[in-house]
């Protein structure tokens, strides 16, 4: 599996973060690195959730605009900065979702959909897309954040449990229920 | 509500997403929003909280302001310095702003480099931890590395390459900019250190750091600018926060000359550089080989082509008898195709022959033989043989009578037969030619093309190798001022920061508490440099004493400030001046090219 490796940090990387987090903390435009660093990793997250390129640049734009205003509260944690833009994102898409539903939308690849099946140690033929489509898009919030962070954006665990605020083997754990269920309606294709 | 599913929707390029990318909005916005809060935002004075902190707060800022104004007049008066007023109009407006910069200064790291704007770089070397080996630095400093000297943070021994990166810092220019405290605790006194020469070394691997095995040690031959015996090997304790005291400095003033001898000039290195750059080397072989080389081949290719193409043979042209002497033989019409047309031919006799006498034609030859003449179609030589009498006799076909006028139909048709021949071929060779020439046009337009971008790509390659020039100026020794005087060796079993220094005392005399000011506007700053010129030696203003200094006025001292990432310089001249007048307005000039450029900067400080 290819693993999304923009997030990891090496201990070095997280100390200079840190030196521009406190810096942009005294002066808001020493938050240009960070901003030039992320902008793309974000801008993806939030496209990767809806179908307007519009909307998606403006609410790229509505998440480092709050970074920048709560920048004052934020705290390392010993994880990039990376993780607490992504969760003010998905605040924001939630937030958006909320008042407007059909904002919402699912991206993936065929790939993605084959590495589903293969996962399940099923077999994937294109006839099942359809099916397979409507599975994931009947997913709960929660069950659909998973696979989409899992699958399509093939972030590793320990990333995930980073930006759901969850540990890593609650993520796995979760991750396995979804899989369950997923792997118990794929087969039911077959019949 | 069900989300919709997009299966394979095509991707948002990168160039789309950077479009968007615009933080001086971002910033605007921000601060706009943070008025708007500010004005809006009036529930925090209602909180008793507030107003009682608010109170005590004011109350402690007039206490403090009162017991510093007084402690300093006491200090004042108990001192023999010669302290200098300060104007306290702008005094005003200066503490408001330096109340505000505390936040600042408590923030401030241990190794703070003062400008993102010049940095010294680290060069990357690349190391087989297995083998071991010695990197040279392009100052001249050697870096010997023993075999198996890198192990990770397990203890394991690392297998393959790792990365040493390694940077220098030569000068008073070089020690600012890269933000390294140079100031000692010599048994609680304070010193500030004068430098031989400094240098940063650290490795990783795969962006992992790795460490210098427990019996290994890296031995560094740091090139020096000076030659002087009296400085001493310290390393910086980042933990501690200090410098610590290594060893009196082992130096090596010995061949010096010949490693700079060996050091390849900035020209023959851009020189070297262009001509190993691939694509470069790939464009000049098409045009000096490649292109040449299919000119000539086409060349070769339509020259053979002119050769294959149908020659005309000019017809024999039949001849009359001239009335002299003629024989009659049976020539191999094989042999002689140009006869096969002609009926009866005879051989007349040439009036080139001086040999010939009229007795020839009577004695009967023995054997008779006909060959090309020298005008081969026109003549033939006739050999004569009787005994061991050999003639040889020029001779020329001749007609007579109706075979002559056969002959002479015939050789009209085939007249017209050559012309036409002869005037295709003229027409396929010119069509050949012109073929050719085309060609040969769209390969010299090919090299004219390819020529351009390779002059394009050496322009670009020395856009950039300027660039790089630049960064290493940054980052290594400073050729252009510096000259290396000896080679300082230092064992190091530890990656970090060394440093060949002297240390010396802090300045003595008077005191000043400088105001700065940039076009007649005064400013305060974020950092601000002392460089003592005379002891070579540097040392940072501290908030708490408001900035105060010492200084020896017989000495040379020139500033540097930093505010809001600009560089500012008060040149020697400038301070001179203004402590002349006994002033403590110092008088400041922004640095051009925003400060971008460690020569500059340099210059700018008269180093």
């Amino acid at each position: 599996m290819t693993v999304n490796s923009h997030y990891h940090h090496t201990g070095s990387q997280l100390n200079e973060e840190l030196v521009i987090i406190e810096a942009a903390k005294l002066n808001p435009e020493r938050f240009g690195p960070l901003y030039d660093k992320y902008y793309k990793q974000i801008f993806n997250y939030v496209y990767q959730r809806m179908d307007c390129k519009d909307t998606a640049f403006d609410l790229t734009s509505q998440v480092f605009l709050k970074a920048l205003s709560n920048i004052q509260n934020y705290q390392f944690k010993g994880v990039p900065f990376a993780s607490w833009l992504y969760r003010i994102a998905h605040n924001e898409l939630m937030q958006l979702f909320r008042h407007i539903k059909d904002k919402r939308s699912i991206n993936a690849d065929i790939g993605d959909l084959r590495f589903i099946c293969e996962e399940n140690e099923e077999p994937f033929f294109e006839d099942y897309i359809p099916a397979i489509k409507k599975l994931i898009a009947e997913l709960n919030e929660d069950d659909l954040q998973l696979v989409e962070m899992r699958y399509f954006e093939k972030r590793p665990f320990k990333e995930i449990a980073e930006l759901l605020n969850i540990t890593e083997t609650n993520a796995k754990v979760k991750m396995h229920r979804v899989i369950e269920k997923l792997r118990h309606e794929i087969k039911k294709l077959k019949i | 509500m069900q989300p919709k599913f997009n299966i394979n929707r095509p991707k948002i390029s990168d160039d789309e997403i950077n479009r968007h990318k615009n933080f001086e909005q971002l910033v605007k916005q921000f601060k706009q929003q943070s008025i708007h809060k500010a004005k809006h935002d009036k529930s925090w004075w209602k909180s008793k909280k507030v107003r009682y902190t608010s109170v005590i707060s004011g109350v402690t800022v007039i206490c403090t302001i009162s017991y510093f104004a007084l402690f300093t007049k006491l200090n004042t008066n108990k001192s023999n310095e010669k302290i200098i007023t300060q104007n306290k109009e702008v005094e005003g407006i200066e503490k408001t702003e330096r109340i505000k910069g505390i936040k600042d200064t408590k923030n401030v790291k241990f190794i703070n480099a003062p400008s993102t704007k010049i940095v010294i770089p680290y060069t990357s070397y690349k190391i087989n931890n297995v083998k071991g080996g010695e990197i040279n630095h392009p100052t001249s400093s050697k870096i010997k590395i023993p075999k198996n000297s890198f192990i990770d943070k397990s203890g394991k021994d690392i297998v393959g390459d790792v990365t040493i990166e390694y940077r220098e810092f030569h000068d008073i220019g070089d020690v600012i900019v890269s933000g390294i405290p140079m100031d000692y605790d010599s048994a609680g006194i304070k010193r500030n250190f004068e430098t031989a020469g400094m240098f940063d070394i650290k490795g990783t691997q795969n962006g992992e750091p790795i460490f210098i095995k427990s019996d290994k040690i890296l031995k560094v031959d740091l090139a020096s600018i000076t030659d002087e015996k009296k400085f001493n090997q310290y390393f910086l304790d980042t933990v501690k926060k200090g410098w610590k005291y290594l060893k009196k400095d082992n130096f090596d003033t010995h061949q010096i000359t010949n490693n700079q001898k060996k050091n390849i000039s900035q020209s023959e290195r851009s020189r070297k550089l262009l001509d190993e750059n691939p694509k470069l080397s790939y464009i000049k072989n098409q045009i000096e080989v490649i292109i040449p080389k299919k000119i000539d081949s086409v060349k070769i290719v339509y020259t053979k082509k002119v050769e294959t193409l149908p020659k005309a043979k000019e017809p024999f042209k039949p001849s009359k008898s001239s009335g002299r002497q003629t024989f009659q033989l049976d020539a191999d019409k094989k042999e002689y195709p140009e006869l096969a047309a002609f009926d009866n031919i005879l051989f007349e006799i040439g009036l080139e022959n001086k040999n010939y006498t009229k007795e020839m034609s009577d004695i009967t030859w023995t054997d008779v033989k006909i060959s090309d003449g020298p005008a081969k179609g026109k003549n033939y030589l006739l050999t004569l043989m009787y005994l061991k009498r050999t003639e040889k006799l020029i001779v020329y076909p001749v007609l007579n009578g109706k075979d002559l006028d056969k002959a002479q139909q015939n050789y009209q048709q085939k007249f017209k037969d050559y012309e036409s021949l002869v005037e295709k071929r003229k027409a396929d060779e010119e069509k050949l030619m012109a073929e050719l020439k085309a060609k040969q046009l769209a390969y010299i337009v090919g090299i004219k093309i390819k020529q351009e971008e390779y002059d394009k790509e050496v322009s670009r390659l020395q856009i950039q190798m300027k660039l790089q020039q630049q960064s290493e100026l940054a980052g290594e020794f400073n050729k252009i001022s510096n000259t290396t005087k000896a080679r300082r060796v230092f064992q190091i079993s530890n990656f970090g920061i060394f440093n060949s220094d002297c240390p010396h005392q802090q300045p003595q005399g008077a005191t000043v508490l400088p105001i700065f000011v940039n076009n007649t506007t005064t400013f305060f700053p974020d950092l601000i440099y002392v460089v003592e010129h005379n002891s070579k030696t540097v040392f940072t203003l501290s908030y708490e004493n408001n900035y105060k200094f010492n200084y020896n006025p017989s000495n040379l001292y020139s500033m540097v400030i930093f505010r809001n990432n600009k560089l500012y310089i008060c040149s020697k001249d400038a301070f001179k001046t203004t402590t002349n007048k006994d002033s403590n307005k110092f008088n400041v000039k922004e640095l051009e090219n925003n400060g971008d450029n460690l020569v500059d900067f340099k210059k700018a400080l008269e180093i």
